[in-house]
């Protein structure tokens, strides 16, 4: 608090000194380069110093100096040099600080989501567990998003990012139908989304999303992620999880499935990511999007299932003590 | 994440009356990936000695191999057992030899000394000790731990409920932890019998 005030003060003594320079913000022009205005800034404070270093007489200090050269201009500096502050952590480098800001905002899509069409419609199913790292923060997040009663889209990565843009997406197809006078078709809306995402592309959002629904060309699926992909198909998982999910979906998948068998296979997928992968867990749900909407057909506690599927088998005990019997 | 964080751990200890609990988790992972559910940290050194070690789990089984063989030679030098305190001293010795290139494991030493004391100590992957009278934990999932076990926690508490203490904080604690859990494994240790227990928890 003192040196500040100090600094304040000495500041007074030196109208001269352009305080722009000083306490200009840094980055107000985003193409500015920092290290040419660090020169320039050094420079500044090199012809101050010379400047001031000229009006004191040290003649008579020669010898002294000459002497002890190292101690004299330590001082020289440390009493000359004009008031300054250090520039922010991470400013030295602005595009490595931008990058390590993203990194740490860059949510490592930690879920597993799946979702597949099937002569009965889409079965959409996925986790509930938010990770930040290694810490757990919920175990109950609803990651099937309900945009319209008839379309459903799926969270993985950036929570908010999630939640906002497929809360967007509904605004934007209710607006349609209002304007179109007819539902809006899974094809368009997933092109809106990727549109929107794309447009934000490098900006750091993170989503790597579903978009089921049926509409008048039948069951519709499109994957849709912040690096501006959309992809249509029959079959995705998303999340870290998903590896774990596409093993036993490619395995039990058939195009002839009931509902149940659908639910039944979708709700062992996301099981045995949630068993394997560290960041998935929590809550299964299965959804259903048949020709009439949408319908939540399950949710079941992970832990719950594992222990339904595989139940605890009694072990021999290893080292009982019975009483001898009588002889 | 860091290597401490790359198998994934959670160990505690706690002290009853003329007793000692000495708990972990059984999942081994690589980061996110789970690779084995029934993995061994806590090790025997005698009947009324245990080291537990969270971190990475090949410098804890590295490290258990070492103190076995110190422990061993001892036994034949001295006809007797080593006592938990001095075993201590070993553990901390030996990983502040290598202060420059440590081993990356956190050890949880617990034990039954003179006059049937319980005896329990922590330590940081150089060495520092950190002895308690009441509970220390371990690992991943060690901030959950604290918690959980600073508001379980009563002195004196007779063997039956200090399992049931010691368990409930091991599973609430792993259960908020990504890289922790998939069952516990717990040890209970009494003057006349040791327990061991595998805990039922959540599977993901």
């Amino acid at each position: 608090m003192l040196l500040l005030l100090f600094r304040l003060s000495f500041l007074s003594f030196f109208p001269s000194l352009s305080l722009s320079q000083h306490f200009a913000p840094t980055g107000t022009k985003p193409h500015q380069r920092i290290s040419v205005s660090l020169n320039f800034k050094q420079r500044k404070q090199r012809e101050e110093k010379r400047r001031m270093m000229m009006k004191l007489d040290t003649s008579g200090l020669e010898s002294f100096s000459a002497a002890v050269p190292s101690a004299m201009a330590a001082a020289e500096d440390q009493l000359f040099a004009p008031p300054s502050f250090d520039l922010p952590a991470g400013c030295a480098d602005f595009d490595k600080f931008q990058m390590e800001a993203k990194q740490t905002l860059k949510h490592a899509k930690g879920t597993t989501t799946l979702a597949f069409i099937f002569n009965q419609g889409v079965i959409v199913a996925a986790d509930s567990r938010a990770s930040m790292g290694g810490y757990i923060s919920s175990q109950s997040v609803k990651k099937i998003i309900e945009i319209n009663p008839y379309m459903l889209g799926t969270m993985a990565g950036g929570a908010a990012d999630c939640q906002f843009w497929h809360r967007n997406l509904g605004i934007k197809c209710r607006l349609h139908e209002l304007a179109n006078k007819r539902r809006i078709s899974v094809t368009g809306a997933s092109k809106l989304l990727a549109n929107i995402l794309y447009s934000y592309r490098g900006m750091g959002l993170s989503i790597g999303t579903m978009i089921a629904g049926w509409d008048e060309k039948g069951p519709g699926l499109y994957y849709v992620d912040s690096e501006g992909g959309r992809l249509k198909g029959n079959r995705f998982s998303v999340g870290s999880g998903s590896p774990y999910a596409y093993g036993v979906l490619d395995n039990g998948y058939r195009p002839d499935m009931t509902v149940d068998e659908a639910h039944e296979l979708a709700r062992r997928a996301i099981y045995h990511a949630t068993f394997r992968d560290g960041a998935s867990g929590g809550v299964v749900s299965v959804y259903h999007v048949g020709p009439n909407g949408w319908k939540k057909l399950s949710g079941d506690d992970v832990s719950e299932l594992h222990y339904k599927y595989y139940p605890v088998q009694p072990t021999p005990v290893e080292h009982e003590m019975v009483d001898a019997p009588p002889a | 994440m860091s290597i401490f964080e790359y198998n994934g751990s959670a160990l505690v200890a706690m002290v009853g009356k003329n007793c000692f609990a000495i708990a972990s988790d059984r999942r081994l992972g690589v980061q996110l990936q789970t690779v084995a559910t029934d993995f061994q940290r806590v090790f025997k050194i005698h009947d009324r000695l245990y080291i537990g070690l969270s971190g990475l789990a090949t410098d804890a089984q590295t490290m258990y191999q070492k103190l076995v063989f110190r422990h061993k030679l001892y036994q034949l030098r001295e006809e007797r057992d080593m006592k938990p305190q001095t075993f201590a001293s070993l553990v901390s010795a030996l990983l502040y030899e290598k202060r420059f290139g440590p081993f990356f494991c956190q050890p949880v030493i617990a034990g039954l000394g003179d006059n049937d004391e319980p005896f329990i100590c922590t330590m940081d992957c150089l060495g520092a000790k950190e002895l308690a009278k009441d509970f220390v934990v371990s690992g991943t999932a060690s901030e959950s731990l604290y918690g959980a076990c600073e508001s379980m926690y009563k002195p004196d508490m007779e063997p039956e409920e200090l399992f049931e203490t010691i368990s409930q904080a091991l599973l609430s604690s792993v259960d908020r932890d990504c890289l922790s859990g998939w069952g516990g494994y717990v040890l209970l240790v009494t003057p006349t019998e040791v327990q061991e227990k595998i805990l039922k928890g959540r599977m993901d």
